[in-house]
């Protein structure tokens, strides 16, 4: 499995390089899927218990993925106005504290949870999930469809 | 104004929806934890996403400049809420230059007003309009961008830069009012024309006494008047030679509006022909004003393809004067033009030719038979240059870096040939 992980690690990395030189979205989509892959693999290789570092990954990950995303953004004099990186660079501040405050709240909430959960209340997990993609689809579809 | 999603929202959604369901599947709750921060920025994104309303108003500094110089373009932006990433890009046609970075990044706070000056170089003459900006505003998160027009439109002028000359070509006749041109006929005038024998009617002071007293007899001085001239610019735009950033119909302008600017100095009244697929005419006058007028006239100068054949006799009549001064500015690579210009020399016109070379615009070629072409072709224009010079009509080339200077001696030089072997 720790191979799995490495050669997932390394796909990532690859795909995220990728994406980068040739300004691809989908590539980098691809690379932090990976890397979440990764990170799914490693549970599955050391046991049960649950990953204190979490907040910090998913804060991480966040941070790598606004890195890459800002980094094939289109090219603007950007400079030529100090205050808006100032801005941006706040912004990628906070938003990181706040995925690693939402992952910590998601952890300590499963952490806080007894017992299994069963068929029922799995059942009702995948359909929050499925849920929220809907959800997000349609909102996107009423903001681009108005 | 258009929105739309970016790719990473995109990602996001489909990052934050296999992080939900591979936790649920795996059991894993970390993998909810991770996914649960792109979920929440994409939710946060769209609910609180509101197309900004962008206002911008623009004005430059002048409307009129000549090739080569600066106008600067104010811009004046302001937004009902806060853009935290607006690029904007002033729309400039391929003629005017930015010499400010274009597109720029700003952060617009709500109703900040925002003022940008952006110097802008002439680089080519024409009718230009400037002042409208495109933006496109990403929304706090990147993950929404909205794209839209801005401001008015403002013509702006740009006029030809002008050609150094000093003397210009003199017309064979000219016409019945004083101007500066001295006249070949004899009359009233300050220029020194012959001596004759005193008749009736003489006055006095046109008496020359040196004479008088050699031949013993009153002889008295003849002068030859200043009168003005009518000049015709006859310019060509069938079909011109051009590479990327200059071809003979610039040429052909810019040596037009020269000429005109000078002949109108002189007193002389001037008109324009522009002679292709479209036909624009002024007819000739004099004044300050028909300057402007020919140059606004030559500012709509461009290339319009055309079957059509066309003669002198599309233009419309006392279009060109009699009597008057023709200058033909021709790259002389349509027929229409090569036979128009023969056709005003056979109805007596005093036409002089100056021939925009091509030759600068077009490569030898590379292979045995592109070379063979290309020196057919100079054969051919040597052999019709032949023919306008037959016919007594100077024919000057002018290439690119010559003065315009060289080329009117050239001419001047021709006529006085001309005039010596008819004598």
């Amino acid at each position: 499995m720790r191979y799995l992980a490495l050669g997932l690690g390394g796909a990532a990395l690859a795909l995220l390089a990728f994406g980068l030189a040739v300004r691809w979205p989908g590539a980098l989509g691809l690379g932090l899927a990976a890397l979440g892959s990764e990170y799914a693999v490693l549970f599955a290789a050391e046991g049960s218990t649950l990953d204190g570092l979490t907040p910090v990954y998913a804060a991480g990950l966040l941070l790598v993925a606004e890195l890459a995303f800002w980094s094939i953004e289109r090219r603007v004099a950007a400079w030529s106005e100090p205050t808006a990186l100032e801005w941006r660079l706040a912004r990628l501040g906070v938003a990181c504290l706040g995925a690693a405050s939402v992952a910590a709240l998601a952890t300590l909430s499963s952490a806080a949870a007894t017992g299994g959960g069963g068929v029922v209340l799995e059942s009702f997990g995948v359909g929050a999930a499925i849920g929220s993609v809907v959800i997000l689809a349609l909102l996107m579809r009423r903001l681009f469809l108005r | 104004m258009t929105g739309s999603a970016t790719g990473k929202l995109h990602v996001y959604v489909v990052l934050a929806g296999l992080g939900l369901l591979g936790g649920l599947t795996l059991g894993r709750p970390e993998l909810v934890a991770i996914a649960a921060p792109f979920a929440l920025f994409v939710a946060l994104a769209l609910v609180f996403a509101k197309p900004p309303s962008l206002k911008a108003s623009s004005e430059i500094t002048r409307e009129r400049q000549l090739e080569g110089r600066h106008v600067d373009l104010l811009l004046e932006l302001s937004a009902d809420r806060t853009v935290p990433r607006l690029e904007v890009l002033v729309d400039l046609p391929e003629a005017l230059v930015a010499e400010a970075p274009n597109p720029i990044l700003i952060r617009l706070a709500r109703g900040e007003r925002r003022e940008l000056e952006i110097p802008l170089r002439c680089d080519h003459w024409g009718a230009h309009e400037v002042g409208e900006v495109v933006w496109r505003a990403q929304d706090a998160y990147g993950l929404l961008v909205y794209e839209g027009r801005a401001g008015e439109a403002h013509p702006l002028k740009v006029y030809p830069r002008g050609e150094n000359v000093q003397r210009l070509l003199r017309p064979l006749e000219t016409q019945a009012f004083s101007g500066n041109q001295v006249a070949r006929n004899r009359g009233e005038g300050i220029e020194f024309a012959d001596l004759r024998p005193f008749t009736p009617g003489d006055r006095v002071r046109r008496v020359n006494w040196r004479a008088t007293a050699r031949r013993g007899e009153p002889w008295v001085n003849e002068m030859h008047p200043e009168r003005n001239a009518d000049v015709v610019l006859f310019v060509d735009t069938f079909a011109e030679a051009r590479r990327d950033d200059l071809g003979t119909l610039d040429l052909s302008v810019r040596a037009a509006a020269a000429l005109a600017a000078l002949y109108l100095r002189e007193k002389d009244r001037v008109g324009v022909v522009s002679f292709g697929g479209v036909l624009n005419w002024l007819r000739v006058t004099s004044g300050t004003t028909q300057l402007y007028r020919i140059v606004d006239s030559l500012l709509d100068a461009e290339i319009v393809l055309s079957y059509a054949w066309k003669d002198l006799d599309v233009m419309p009549p006392r279009t060109i004067p009699p009597r008057a001064l023709v200058i033909a500015l021709s790259p002389l690579l349509d027929d229409r033009a090569v036979g128009a210009l023969l056709d005003l020399r056979a109805r007596g016109f005093d036409l002089a030719v100056v021939e925009l070379s091509p030759f600068s615009f077009v490569s030898e070629g590379e292979s045995e038979v592109e070379r063979l072409a290309y020196r057919l072709w100079r054969l051919r224009r040597e052999a019709l240059r032949s023919k306008y010079a037959s016919l007594g009509v100077p024919i000057v080339e002018w290439r690119e870096g010559i003065p315009m200077e060289a080329v009117v001696e050239e001419v001047r030089a021709f006529r006085r040939h001309a005039r010596v072997l008819r004598a």
